[in-house]
């Protein structure tokens, strides 16, 4: 957008520079921008607005293939994210023997907000100190009461709907209004009631009222295609364009940042980067340097980072950069429940997901040691009349044992909607086996060595999908329904491979001790004192809570002390 | 946010002007009706593949008095596309060979009951082949493989009819569409699951039992 090719000629130094624009870099830039300071933001995919390039209200008809998934476009056709996905073209990553992480990267101006489930739920008391509470893992250097202010202020800029329920570790928001279930959701809540299992009003980052000049939800389900009206949260519209009113933020696109540059006296100068639409490397210089690459990017530019000052990277004199890398545990059943066929046909999309989910339930009985695995999940499930996927009709006998013409017509029309599958996302606990490190050979198209990963499950992730399926089961028997699943002991209950939840955290973590951490409390490099971290990567264990609204709080708290230590004159700006 | 309740009297207005701005939206993001486009190129099929495709689309598919059938609905050429698709993703054909392998035989046993080619064949004929394999549970062993082509080519009769405009219609799915105001689930909708609840309900999917209060 803010071209400024003469960089070079005319150096300006900024007060800050942030590398990335998704939910990490969009809320410091915005914080920071509106708080006064200079800002340059470094984007490395394409320039996105949502509200021009939403591909809202087309049809499977309308698109390749009836808009199908590929290579190029995983989460098919109409998806938001325009360059992405588990690869990259000309900038690759390796997996070390007998690792088989998967790495999503969303290469366009507010990266993955701009798809993302929009699922917004705060982590509890117990989820930033869970070594105190089981002795495995570790814990957070802060506390709930600590980021409690800022999940306020991210929900209130942002916009999350969900209801007040004062359950165990599960806080409350400022929420908006959620919407009414649909009458799949009503039913399964019914059979989660009978198993004492919760099933509430669930938390997205989607507009029931209109805030902040933006309007409410018009309930096509169609946020993961971005949002035509700016109705759900991304980070383009919400933290981005605004910022850039105040004057304050220039923003470069096909900015492959590839280190963070330091002086003489130990401290950052800027970023350097390479231009992707003409090949150059440029430096911005500033005076802060605030990362949010992306988890396992933002590890990456550390780890790149190497000086005669830094010989193993910018805060990394821990040793701790790529360390304790983390993703969601899943898996899946499908669920055909007859009490759903054959009713009045109706409009059922409601919001882009689920109008109900269910928190985790068993913390008692973890504590009390009754549990055979450490950490919680919770459940997420989808059905209905739904927009029509090319897939979606696959393997029918299974339902109507066979058949052809009217009569499977008519049988169809009864059948569908009557489908529900669930899903569950848990906690997986940080293991040393689990790392990304620089590949001692491979380099991207940029000229930038490229990571590679290293990751187990332990077993307690993998007795936790086991209760997934037993639960998923029993909801769908206890409705009436049949269930299909691939889950068995043999592929460890369906787990899924790591980094496919696209919920990757750590590998930057912060800590209280600077041996064990590579960054305060603050998010500030332990060695690198104008150095922060904005996105995932400080998160010290991933709680079942979807990473993004923590992200957004973290990244609030960290922008705050960054302006507030500018004040002070800790930091030069 | 102004007030406690957290909508504010801008917010108000903001409400009561949403059918607005949803039709506003819809205009700026509907996509121009669909035109029929320049004559199908296929990529797979041969002729003769392709008289079969057209009889078995439609023998799974036929028109009714709710919709057309799935040659109107332009599902060979979506089943043409798909299988060449398929190839340039998977990295292989397996699934453009099983379909015709699967069309191969449909001629081939046509000819040794009827001597005819399938498409050729009557109707009662074509029926009497498709009977032993569309069921896979009743399919005799050595049809047994006929039986998972024919499941395999109902798919994707049906994943190409249910994704056109013809078969949206027919189920009917009525959403992708701006929506003033969300209601929840539609009071009729639930009182017939509540009365299934209480009396039970005989599903294509299984019996389901009266749920104890």
């Amino acid at each position: 957008m803010v071209a400024m090719a003469q960089v070079r000629a005319t150096p300006k130094t900024y007060d800050v520079v942030v590398v990335g624009s998704g939910a990490g870099g969009g809320v410091a830039a915005h914080v920071l921008s509106l708080a006064g300071a200079k800002v340059c933001m470094l984007e490395a995919g394409g320039w996105y607005d949502g509200t021009k390039q939403s591909a809202m209200f087309k049809w499977p008809y309308n698109a390749p293939h009836r808009g199908a998934g590929t290579k190029e476009k995983p989460f098919g056709y109409f998806d938001a994210t325009l360059l992405g996905g588990w690869q990259v073209p000309g900038e690759p990553y390796t997996n070390a023997g007998g690792s088989d992480w998967r790495w999503w990267r969303a290469r366009m101006l507010g990266g993955r907000t701009n798809h993302y489930g929009r699922i917004s739920l705060r982590m509890g008391p117990y989820d930033f100190k869970p070594y105190s509470r089981d002795g495995k893992g570790f814990d957070w250097p802060i506390t709930y009461e600590d980021l409690a202010p800022y999940y306020d202020k991210a929900e209130e800029l942002i916009g999350v709907f969900g209801t007040h329920e004062g359950l165990e570790n599960t806080p409350d928001g400022k929420f908006l209004p959620a919407p009414a279930p649909r009458g799949y959701e009503r039913l399964v809540k019914m059979a989660c009631d009978k198993l004492k299992i919760p099933c509430i009003p669930s938390r997205l980052a989607i507009l029931t009222r209109p805030i902040h000049g933006r309007p409410a939800c018009h309930y096509c389900a169609q946020c993961g295609r971005a949002c035509g009206v700016n109705a759900n949260f991304n980070s383009p519209g919400v933290h981005i364009f605004p910022a850039m009113k105040t004057g304050n933020l220039d923003v470069r696109t096909d900015a492959m940042v590839r280190a963070v540059v330091t002086g003489p006296d130990g401290l950052a100068r800027g970023v350097s980067y390479i231009d992707k639409k003409t090949r150059n490397e440029i430096t911005v210089s500033a005076k802060i340097v605030v990362l949010a690459a992306s988890c396992c990017e933002t590890a990456r530019i550390l780890l790149n980072s190497k000086s005669s000052q830094f010989p193993n990277g910018v805060a990394n004199s821990s040793g701790q950069v790529g360390r304790y890398l983390m993703d969601t545990v899943g898996a899946d059943v499908g669920g055909y429940l007859p009490i759903l066929e054959d009713l009045p046909p109706r409009n059922e999309d409601g919001v882009g997901g689920m109008h109900m989910y269910m928190p985790w339930w068993n913390y008692g009985e973890q504590k009390a040691g009754k549990m055979p695995f450490a950490r919680g999940y919770h459940i997420e499930f989808g059905g209905g009349r739904g927009m029509p996927n090319p897939g979606d009709f696959g393997g029918s006998e299974e339902i109507l044992g066979g058949g052809y013409g009217v009569e499977l017509k008519r049988q169809l029309r009864r059948a569908y909607g009557a489908f529900v599958g669930f899903a569950g996302r848990g906690e997986m606990i940080p293991n040393a086996d689990s790392y990304c490190d620089l590949d001692p050979d491979k380099v991207d198209q940029w000229g930038i060595p490229v990571l590679r990963f290293h990751f187990k499950w332990s077993q307690d992730e993998i007795l936790q999908a086991k209760h997934m399926q037993d639960t998923f089961k029993e909801i769908i028997t206890t409705a009436g329904g049949k269930y299909f699943t691939g889950g068995s002991a043999e592929n460890n209950w369906g787990i899924s491979r790591g980094g496919e939840i696209i919920h990757e955290v750590g590998a930057v973590r912060m800590g209280s001790d600077p041996q064990t951490s590579a960054l305060n409390q603050y998010c500030q490099a332990w060695d690198c004192k104008n150095v922060f971290v904005t996105d995932a990567a400080p998160f010290v264990s991933n709680a079942d809570k979807n990473p993004t609204l923590t992200i957004s709080a973290l990244g609030w708290r960290t922008s705050e002390y960054i302006a507030e230590q500018v004040k002070k004159r800790n930091l030069a700006a | 946010m102004a007030d406690k309740s957290g909508v504010s009297r801008r917010d108000l207005f903001q409400i009561a002007s949403v059918p607005t701005l949803a039709a506003a939206a819809m205009a700026a993001h509907a996509e121009p009706p669909v035109t029929q486009t320049a004559a199908y190129q296929r990529k797979v099929f041969n002729d003769q593949e392709w008289r079969a495709v057209r009889v078995l689309c439609d023998l799974i598919v036929p028109a009714d008095e709710h919709s057309g059938s799935a040659t109107q609905a332009g599902v060979p050429e979506f089943i043409d596309d798909w299988l060449d698709f398929r190839k340039q993703e998977d990295g292989n054909d397996d699934l453009a060979a099983q379909v015709l392998g699967g069309l191969a035989w449909l001629d081939r046993e046509s000819l040794r009951l009827f001597q005819k080619d399938f498409a050729g064949a009557a109707v009662s004929q074509q029926k009497q082949i498709l009977d032993r394999i569309a069921w896979p549970s009743r399919a005799a062993d050595e049809d047994k493989r006929w039986a998972a082509f024919f499941s395999k080519f109902r798919d994707l009769t049906l994943n190409g009819f249910y994704t056109s405009k013809i078969g949206i219609s027919d189920l009917p799915y009525l959403g992708n569409m701006a929506v003033p105001e969300w209601k929840g689930c539609d009071p009729a909708v639930w009182a017939k699951i509540e009365e299934r609840l209480k009396n039970g309900y005989k599903g294509l999917g299984g019996d389901v039992k009266p749920w104890q209060a």
